[in-house]
């Protein structure tokens, strides 16, 4: 059953490459001059891989150091500049992009039903940006980098670091201009450019959720750009509201500097969200359960995201006043998430489910994001955030989130629409198999490193006591495997891009407004502007499958 | 076109008048911890302008709501970012100098 | 200027991209709001923390510059709108008109607040980052932190100040070149959005800076 109606033309079963937006133009011209979504997303696309891949060594290069007690590298220093590279290159350039400004880009006009965003050039302008934010950061790590940490706390990145933090934070400050272009662009499409038919509560959950995203991106990254102003100015005059000195407030730094990142980790989570409610549906062959609690769930973790900067700050010296009002406002953003793992379990009951690789990518997100949720209510808990701050806990915690929630959502979703992007199938065995890998390796990575942070061992140190060499050796070998498990996405997707099987247009029987169009799509998206006649996730009963699939 | 022009021209004697009280306000004896109020003939010149010069009266609600958004979450920064300050207990240091 | 007006092939009609781009405006000009608002907080902090002194530095400020550039971009906004008034029932020259007044209170802003005021400061050492700052004592580390507040703020608004400017050069170059009609006007509409709001952050940073301070 089809969740529109195209008033002429044909839905496009064979693949459509020659006609497609991959073939509209094959200049370098016309790939960095373009304004079409579809391209600017492949653009992105290209660059993300890169920056993950060198935010990955980095990481590899910290798991090296920490196999022995006494750090394998020999060196403090370099150590506090690769964790800080990784946090940075991570954070920025990898996480807070990855889903939006790729699966975001490419499908919010398909599923609006659109011909493109509401500003194409400002989207094309916000790809610059983000290259030229990412170039000066690069030049910033590999001239020497900085080993303030990914969170530029003062006074160490005012007055004392010895490192690139100016030319860094200046390739943070523009990339953050690329964050609010794509925002911007993002909620004015979702208001303005709905197909005909189109209310709010038909409109899939993934475009509640990056629209929640971009509310958080367009509010908050502002807050960031001020921040970072501030420290540069501090940095360069030598003088700054940041300085007790002169009666500023190290504090100040923190608020305006959480104010930003907090919010920042719910933009990389929600569309991981937002993600995983499109595949559950797909293959549990179900509806989505709750759809109205699963888009307001995202809308009030966007909400109170800004409420709750300051569990950040439990140990720096805020007031336990303010510690208290903190500690109750995280534990009121919890529950709109957990809202969700109900929503997607109740989806996938009495459904007829399928696992392909996106769906164990999906099931994964599921219990791997479950643990860093709860593990974060923890950390929440003023008493024992005296004991777990600053601790391995906390890494295995937002890594948790981070790595098992958010890529593996990624990922998820780069298999899912793989065959709408690119017209080709990947090869379903090799990505399962890549799955399991990744789930493997991830667990070994980061499990050990929640008992490891309970039993004191503190984060950011490139030595340890030797009582805590065996859980490091593990944690170690965990990267690795789950390096692999990188990798091979890497290898089989590319090879999929020449020898892939052609895919059609809807290869799950997925319902959506983006699998109504030719896989890949053409340069207008729809031959016919779609109008939309009926709710999202229209599959039909569970109990009539059964009786019809073979 | 007069009929345009009467209602920016009274927007602008008003932004005028209200400047004038803020101005004329400020030389009140107010304590320290009430001078912030001035802040409040400030806030009514800026409706002023975002009503009268940039009609959001006559946007759509997707305008006013950003706006009012905006101020929303300005208000929640300024306000829960001054929580930790205002609730914070100062301990007196001693041998330090402060320049 | 023709009389057929044309949208981009994602919009269903002229109106329709109209006023979607001022929505765009609005929503920017809400990030920015976020924007001056973490430099709010910094004053904040900073006049809880030092009261003393920073009155002491808010003391040294000139308040009748400050009141002159506030009623000059109080009148450039009236202008501005009374210009956007005009290319609304298609009036192109005095469009241009109104633009040139309100570029001209925006360049005696600019050299008001730069030429005199910013000179004026350095030379009585009002730098914080100076050596020689002119406030000693107890009351300097407050004063410093009015002064870092002054020229960071200030700055940043003469910045956006300068954009309105480029902005406003290219509004007449267009209404020059005939490309605005009673029909057509988006990007002037844009344009009245941005400098009011430019003019809304003078209208918060003014009594920051030179009436909250004890006179």
């Amino acid at each position: 059953m089809n969740a529109s109606v195209l008033t002429t033309g044909t839905v496009v079963e064979n693949s459509q490459i020659e006609g497609s937006y991959l073939t509209d133009g094959y200049t370098i011209r016309s790939w960095l001059l373009t304004t079409d979504h579809k391209r600017i997303a492949l653009l992105y696309l290209g660059a993300i891989t890169i920056f993950f891949f060198i935010g990955g060594i980095a990481a590899a290069l910290v798991r090296f150091n920490l196999i022995v007690p006494e750090g394998l590298l020999g060196s403090a220093e370099a150590y506090n500049r690769l964790f800080t590279m990784h946090g940075v290159v991570m954070v920025w350039f990898f996480l807070v992009p990855a889903v939006p400004v790729t699966l975001g880009n490419f499908l919010i006009p398909l599923m609006l039903g659109a011909r493109d965003l509401a500003f194409p050039r400002l989207n094309l302008f916000s790809w610059y940006l983000f290259m030229l934010g990412g170039a000066v950061t690069l030049w910033a790590l590999f001239a020497g980098g900085l080993d303030t940490g990914w969170t530029f706390y003062t006074p160490l990145s005012t007055m004392y670091s010895n490192s690139h933090v100016v030319l860094a934070a200046v390739g943070i400050f523009i990339s953050g201009f690329s964050s609010i272009a794509t925002g911007l662009n993002f909620i004015v499409s979702i208001h303005r450019l709905r197909a005909p038919g189109m209310t709010w509560y038909r409109m899939p959950v993934f475009l509640w959720s990056l629209y929640s995203l971009s509310v958080l991106l367009v509010l908050a990254t502002p807050v960031l750009a001020i921040t970072l102003l501030l420290l540069v100015m501090e940095r360069v005059f030598h003088v700054g509201v940041f300085d007790p000195a002169i009666g500023g407030d190290p504090l100040l730094f923190q608020h305006l500097f959480w104010f930003y990142s907090h919010p920042a980790v719910y933009m990389m989570i929600l569309p991981g969200f937002g993600v995983v409610s499109e595949i559950i549906p797909a293959f549990s062959r179900k509806r989505i359960f709750g759809y109205k609690f699963v888009v307001w769930a995202s809308v009030s973790i966007a909400v109170i995201s800004f409420f709750v900067w300051g569990h950040h700050m439990f140990v720096a010296g805020i007031s336990l006043y303010s510690a208290v009002l903190f500690s109750i406002l995280s534990y009121l953003v919890a529950v709109p998430s957990a809202i969700k793992i109900f929503n997607w379990l109740g989806t996938m009951h009495k459904g007829y489910i399928h696992f392909d690789a996106p769906m164990l990518y999906a099931l994964g997100f599921i219990g791997l994001f479950t643990i860093g949720g709860l593990t974060g209510l923890w950390v929440a808990a003023l008493a024992a955030d005296v004991h777990l701050t600053q601790t391995y806990f906390v890494v295995a915690h937002f890594h948790y989130i981070m790595v098992g929630g958010m890529v593996s959502a990624f990922f998820g979703g780069l298999h899912f629409w793989w065959p709408k992007i690119t017209g080709r199938m990947y090869p379903e065995m090799w990505a399962r198999i890549a799955a399991l890998i990744m789930f493997i390796g991830f667990n070994l990575t980061f499990f050990p490193q929640f008992i490891l942070g309970y039993l004191g061992m503190p984060r950011r140190y490139y030595a340890y006591s030797p009582d805590f060499q065996v859980l490091n050796v593990l944690s170690s070998a965990g990267a690795t495997i789950l390096a692999a498990a990188y990798l091979l996405p890497l290898g089989y997707l590319l090879w999929s891009l020449m020898y892939g099987e052609r895919a059609p247009a809807n290869p799950w029987g997925a319902t959506g407004l983006e699998w109504q169009t030719s896989s890949p799509p053409p340069t207008v998206n729809f031959i016919e502007t779609p109008v939309v006649t009926e709710a999202p996730y229209n599959y039909p009963r569970p109990e009539s499958i059964a009786k019809q699939h073979v | 076109m007069s009929a345009q022009i009467w209602p920016l021209l009274r927007c602008w004697l008003l932004l005028l008048l209200l400047g004038g009280i803020e101005i004329a306000l400020s030389y009140l004896p107010l304590g320290r911890a009430l001078r912030p109020l001035l802040m409040i003939p400030a806030g009514l010149m800026i409706i002023a302008v975002a009503v009268g010069f940039m009609e959001i009266r006559r946007g759509s609600v997707l305008m006013r709501a950003f706006a009012l958004g905006a101020l929303f979450w300005l208000l929640i920064l300024l306000g829960l970012g001054s929580a930790d300050p205002l609730t914070r207990t100062d301990y007196p240091v001693s041998g330090v100098q402060v320049k | 200027m023709s009389s057929t007006v044309y949208h981009d092939f994602q919009y269903a009609s002229p109106s329709h991209q109209a006023e979607t781009a001022a929505v765009g405006m609005w929503l920017f000009l809400a990030t920015e709001v976020l924007f001056f608002g973490g430099l709010l907080l910094s004053w904040i902090y900073a006049r809880h923390f030092n009261q003393l002194g920073f009155d002491a530095g808010a003391h040294e400020t000139k308040l009748w510059i400050g009141t002159l550039n506030t009623g000059i971009l109080i009148t450039s906004s009236f202008v501005y709108a009374l210009g956007l008034a005009f290319i609304r029932v298609g009036n192109v020259r005095r469009l241009i008109q109104c633009c040139v007044v309100t570029l001209l209170l925006g360049l005696v802003f600019l050299a008001l607040k730069f030429g005199l005021e910013w000179r004026n400061d350095f030379a009585n050492h009002l730098f914080p980052a100076a050596s020689d700052f002119k406030i000693i004592g107890a009351a300097q580390g407050g004063a410093k932190l009015f002064f870092l507040f002054y020229f960071i703020a200030t700055g940043l608004h003469g910045v956006h100040m300068l954009v309105g400017v480029g902005l406003l050069l290219w509004i007449i170059w267009r209404a020059q070149r005939r490309q605005f009609c009673a029909l057509y006007h988006t990007p002037v509409h844009a344009v009245g959005l941005y400098w009011s709001f430019v003019d809304i952050v003078w209208l918060t940073l003014y009594p920051l800076i030179y009436l909250v301070g004890s006179r």
